[in-house]
Order: structure tokens, then sequence, then C-alpha cells
């Protein structure tokens, strides 16, 4: 934009700390080479975390989901996700409209949970959100603000704080965790991870998360939409969904 | 209410003290958010102390701030975005124009954002035509009745139920009902057209980072992400100090701001963005606009009394313990910043003189300066605002606030440094007490200016025998 209006102002910010001694300002780097071994002995510990220390992170994850009110199920394989799902859409009322009409991501994972097969069987629609070209972008946009339940995968869990990670890329379109009323989430048990410790590590040195950068949008889903604005009583399902599922495959 | 009433203080803070529902709500308040906070200090993996380390990283940010803002806006660049400085808010508020000019902009939906607040954006949209909706559901209450929040984190917190079910039944033509979900599902109906509608999303920004280039906007309604993923552009507004050096420093600022904020481990939606929405994406806005907003934060930042002020995130933490808050609420303080964070911050960018009544009315108990999430030193800040309003001071444009004040001081210290006057005033006063209306042996009233004193307690009459006397007397007996 405007260079020299952005030259003034940083200027005026450098003047401004002119008594800042000089080891106070040094930016080069805030991480320290002890630190970045730090990082690496995280990485190796995240990549060689025993099937018991995945399973304990899943049970912490479960029992922190309680208090925020999101739905964790751990299930043995793809299929029984996908079972799970189909009886959600059977069983589960549209908040608005009577129609049920629910969208996914174009994702790999998802494609094994056989969900166009599944709904078929009971005549309900489902889109996926990939797109040729400006047509159907702008029918799929409308597609998701009208459906009930919307269904994802993630690229992380923290255990901590029973958070879902999820970054933006073509096919995994923000708004499918967002616009419906329900949120359905699909991951495998070795997505769990345990805080925003070993997420930042893992974002800033596993080579792949690296290389793509946060994407132009990650977000954190900690439980459903809420807010306590009128007489501090919590009301579930905002602008948000009401509902999160998080389905765990455990193999 | 003006935009800035900082001088009605006293008069708002006394309504305030007699609206029993009100009272109600700020206690309800502070029992659960205070003590909940304390408490998830207190789970923290690495301890409460936690907060010491948030500051030394608030603290090397604010050192390096030029810096930071530099790497911050030129990544969000490389990534597509837009990145302005505006030294003012009339600056910010005009490139926001622009931009909404030259994309034909009809409807905004806002997340909420005190920054926004600050410099009167909605004013400036409104005057020009341009729809505005805030969508945080407490700002939303507080937007269709017309007046500005109470709190940083509950805007909507001096309302009860009914207020909010009449106040919808009159603007959103709905039948009157006073159940919380209901009238949240009235809200979020009469919103959702308008996220899907609107060409402009605004909000402010929690954190930011210079590393990756990003903001982080956090909500627990889901209405900020709305905001930036439906419209076709997004306008964050930030508060120049709102930066962090590193993602390893915002693991623990993040942490930290959401159990300041709501004692929550996360905040349900904590979105990092860090530019536009590419073409091959479903969604997410094509244009990604960062004002980066000065308002005489440089000249907090200038002063090494006052620069710590500048690692304040806004979470409200400060206004969920503070004594003086829980009587007399947020429209006391006059402006979008209310609490001992107003009390500090709102006399530096609003001017000392015109806001000494807020760094005035505070106990300096401490309170505030336990739970900061950052553990800021306000009671130090504003006793440095009211040596400034006492004394004067050039730099910040202070007059002397009370000369007789200082001149009462100087007669007092001469007064004590004088053995025979003292004495003789002592003995002046101890007639001149007689004089006055007692109850259990207490003075019960005293005419004014002294009546401050009085008008709410009793006094304790000079004693008979000085204390003096009394160690002479002692002295002579024991020997």
């Amino acid at each position: 934009m405007d260079q020299s209006n952005q030259d003034t102002f940083l200027k005026k910010l450098k003047r401004a700390l002119v008594d800042v001694s000089e080891n106070l300002r040094n930016t080069a780097s805030s991480v320290t080479p002890g630190e970045r071994d730090d990082h690496q002995t995280t990485l190796e510990h995240i990549q060689q975390r025993a099937a018991n220390d995945r399973l304990a992170l899943l049970e912490r994850m479960i029992t922190e989901s309680r208090a925020i009110n999101l739905e964790v199920v751990p299930v043995k394989d793809l299929d029984a996700a996908g079972e799970h799902i189909q009886q959600l859409v059977i069983t589960k009322q549209p908040e608005r409209g009577a129609a049920k009409q629910v969208v996914a991501w174009k994702h790999p994972l998802l494609e094994s949970l056989n969900l166009e097969k599944r709904l078929k069987e009971i005549s309900i629609p489902i889109f996926f959100t990939e797109f040729e070209n400006h047509e159907e972008k702008a029918l799929l946009r409308e597609k998701i603000a009208s459906a009930f339940i919307g269904v994802t995968s993630a690229d992380f869990c923290l255990a901590d704080s029973a958070t879902i990670v999820l970054k933006t890329r073509p096919g995994q379109a923000r708004s499918v965790s967002l616009a419906p009323s329900i949120h359905v989430a699909v991951v495998l048990l070795e997505q769990i991870i345990a805080d925003l410790n070993e997420l930042y590590a893992l974002l800033k040195y596993d080579p792949a998360h690296h290389t793509e950068g946060l994407t132009r949008c990650m977000t954190f889903i900690t439980g459903p939409s809420k807010t306590a604005d009128i007489e501090a009583m919590m009301v579930y399902g905002v602008h948000g969904p009401r509902e999160v599922h998080l389905y765990v495959i455990t193999g | 209410m003006t935009h800035i009433a900082t001088e009605n203080y006293k008069t708002q803070a006394r309504a305030a003290t007699r609206n029993i529902v009100l009272q109600g709500a700020l206690a309800g308040l502070q029992e659960r958010l205070g003590k909940g906070t304390a408490l998830a200090y207190q789970d923290l993996p690495e301890g409460p102390d936690l907060r010491y380390k948030a500051h030394d990283i608030r603290m090397h940010a604010i050192n390096n701030l030029d810096v930071l803002l530099k790497q911050l806006a030129e990544k969000i660049r490389s990534q597509g975005g837009h990145v302005f400085f505006a030294v003012d808010g009339k600056s910010a508020a005009a490139y926001c124009l622009d931009i909404a000019r030259k994309h034909h902009v009809k409807l905004v939906v806002k997340g909420k954002s005190m920054v926004t607040e600050e410099i009167r954006l909605n004013d400036a949209l409104t005057n020009e035509g341009i729809d505005v909706y805030e969508t945080d559901l407490g700002e939303y209450i507080i937007q269709l009745a017309g007046e500005h929040p109470s709190h940083i984190l509950a805007p909507a917190i001096h309302k009860t139920r009914e207020d909010i079910g009449r106040l919808f039944s009159e603007k959103l033509n709905i039948s009157y009902t006073d159940d919380p979900p209901s009238l949240t599902k009235a809200a979020k109906t009469a919103l959702r057209e308008k996220f899907f509608a609107a060409d402009m999303g605004i909000s402010g920004c929690n954190l930011a980072c210079a590393e990756t280039g990003h903001i982080t906007t956090v909500s627990n309604e889901g209405n900020i992400r709305m905001s930036s993923t439906m419209p076709k552009i997004h306008m964050v507004f930030m508060g120049m100090e709102r930066i962090v050096d590193s993602l390893k420093d915002h693991n623990i600022l993040l942490r930290m701001l959401c159990r300041g904020a709501s004692a929550q481990k996360l905040a349900t939606y904590v979105s990092h963005i860090s530019g536009p929405a590419p073409t091959d994406h479903l969604d997410g806005p094509e244009a990604f606009h960062l004002v980066i907003l000065d308002n005489g934060r440089s000249r907090i930042l200038a002063d090494k009394n006052f620069r710590e002020m500048l690692c304040c995130v806004r979470c409200g933490a400060c206004l969920n313990v503070c004594p003086v808050y829980r009587k007399i609420g947020g429209h006391a303080y006059g402006y979008a910043y209310s609490g001992p964070v107003g009390a500090v911050v709102t006399p530096l960018l609003i001017g000392i003189n015109r806001a000494k009544h807020l760094c005035q009315g505070e106990t300096l108990c401490g309170a505030c300066k336990d739970i900061c999430p950052v553990n800021i030193d306000l009671p130090r800040m504003l006793l440095e605002l009211r040596w400034k309003l006492a004394s004067g001071d050039p730099q910040w444009h202070v007059r002397r606030e009370n000369r007789l004040e200082k001149a009462v001081y100087q007669g007092w210290s001469h007064l004590t440094r004088n053995r025979r006057l003292y004495d003789l005033s002592l003995w002046a006063t101890k007639l001149l007490q007689k004089m006055l209306p007692k109850r259990s042996s207490m003075i019960a009233w005293m005419p004014p200016p002294l009546n401050g004193w009085t008008d709410s307690r009793h006094m304790k009459p000079i004693a008979k025998t000085s204390f003096s006397k009394k160690w002479k007397q002692h002295k002579l007996d024991s020997r």
C-alpha cells in the first residue's frame, strides 16, 4: 500500500523506543539453538508415541470434552464411523427448514466412509465441497448454508483442551464446520496430540507443515458455539453449530 | 451518551450504585469469572507463574514493536493481504470508507472489537449510508438499544432478560419472550441473513504473530468466524501493540488470554488468519485488509513509565475482580475501556485531565495486577497518573488539577515540622470538635468541605491526651 505512510509510522515507534537498551532490541530470533533441539525432541516424541500413550491422549480428550459439551466417540474403523454418521442423519432434526441435507469436505479420509451410498439408502442428498467453475462454487455455498449437518476431517486434535484443528485447503471449506447446526468430524487416533506446544512445534518444524504454512486460515474448534450474554445463562448454538461430534478411529 | 463521557464519572457511578439489577449482575459476574480465572491459572501445566513469563513476552514485543510490525506487514502482503498503518482513528476510518466505496459496500457485519469502538467506526460507516450490524449477541443487544458496551467481554451485563425481551419484541418484530435460548435464537435468525448478504466483515484482532504473519481472532459464538468467512472483504482493526514475536510466544499468550477473559483453556473458536482465500478455495474473503492503529499509542510507547500499559491484551480479567468496577459498572468510565484497564488507558489516550476521575476512583488494592494474565502493574500507573494530576506535567500537557490540594499539603508539611505551631493547632482543633455533633462518642458530622469524611461514616475525635504527652508520662511513671 502506502509505503511512505508505513515508514513514517514505524520511524515514530523507533524514536519512541530510543531509550530501550540494545540487548533488549535483538529480534533476529527469539528461538535459541537449545530451543530448536527441544522442538526436535517434541517432534520425535510425537512420531514415536506408543499405541498406549495415544489411547491415553484419547481418554484425556474425552474427559476434557465433557465440560464443553463436545461429543467424542471412539470407533473401530471407517465403516463404523460411516454407520454412526448415517444414524445421526436419520435421528437428528434440522433447525431450519424441513428438508434434510448434508455437506462434506472433499477429503481422502471421508471418501472411505461411503457417505454418498449410505445417504442414498435413506434418500438424503449430500454435497461434497469440490467445484469446477464459478456457478458450481456459488451453488455449493448455498448448499452449505442450508445443510443441517456438515462433515469434515481435521489436521489435529489437542487432547489437553479437546480442540479440533482445521486448516483450509481446496475442497476443505471453512463454512462446513460453521454454517450447519451440527458439525461432525472424523479423525484417526494418531491425529490426536497433547497440546498447543506440540501443535506449534509441528507447524514450525515438521517439514510438510512448515512448507504449507498456516494456510490462509487455521481454525481451532473447542466444542459447540455458545454464548452467556443474556443474564450469564449458557446457550449452545449461536452462529456456529449447536452440536459437535468427533469420531476417532482407533483401528 | 456522547463518545467521551469521562466527566460524568461521579454521577454515572452514583446512579450505578443505586441500580439493584446492575449490582446483582456485576456481583454475579465477578463471582463467576473473577474466581474462575484465578483457578484457571492454578491449573496451568507451567503453574500460575506463567503470568510473569507472559509479561516478559509482551515487553519483548513492545520493545521491538517497530521491527515486528514491519515483519508482520511484509508477511501479510506476501500472502496477498493489504496492510494500512493508521496514525489516528480518523485515517483508519477513512481507509475503511475508501475500500467500502470502491467495492460498493452496502452491508457490513462486525465481530466485537474495542478498537473500532474507540475510533467510532460504526458512526463513520452509518454516516456513509452503510448498514452496520454488530454480531456478538451482547453487542447486538447494545446496538439495538442504542447504547454502549459496559464490559469488554460481557457488553450487555447491565440488561435483564426482560429488558432484552422487550427490546427484541419491539425491534425484531417477534412476540415477547424472556427465555434466553429463544432470544438467542431470534438474534441468530436475524443476523444469519446478514452474514450471507454482507459485502464486508469487520473484526478486531486479539493477537498477531510476526513470525508467521497472521492475526488471531477469538470468540465463543462463531460470529467472528462468520464475519471473516462469508463476506467478500475481511477488514481487521488492530491496536498496534497487539503483536507477539513467534508462535512459541503466541502459544503462551493465547492460553493466558483465554484464561484471563473467561477462565477457559481455549475459547470455542480461535482462527489464525494470514490473508485472503485463494481462488480455488470454496469460501473465505477475496480481499483481506489489516489496519494497524496508533491513535495515541506511540505517545504511551515513548514514556517508559507507561510503556508497560501496551502489554495489555484487553481480556477484561481486571474488570472481574475490581471492587470499584463491581460497584459502578462500565458506563461510569465513559469510554470504550472500563475498569482498571480503562482507568489507566483512557487518560493516556484522551487526556489525563479530562479523565482524572477514572484514576482517582480506583482503590489501589492491587487485585487487578494479581489477576492480569500478563501481570501489568496497574496500581503503579494509577499512582503515576495521580502524581501528574497533583503536580502538573508539561510532557503530557497535564495542568495541576487542584491548587488548593497542593497548598493544603504544603501547609500540613510546614505544620508538622513546627512543634509549637503543631501543638497550638491541636489545641484549637480539640476546642472546635467539641461543637460538632457526636454519636456514641464519634464525630457524626463535619461542615463542608470536610463532610467527605463523615457523609458515610463516623470519625474518631482527637484524643484528649496526645500520644507524645502519654509517652512522656509513661517515662516518668516507670522511672
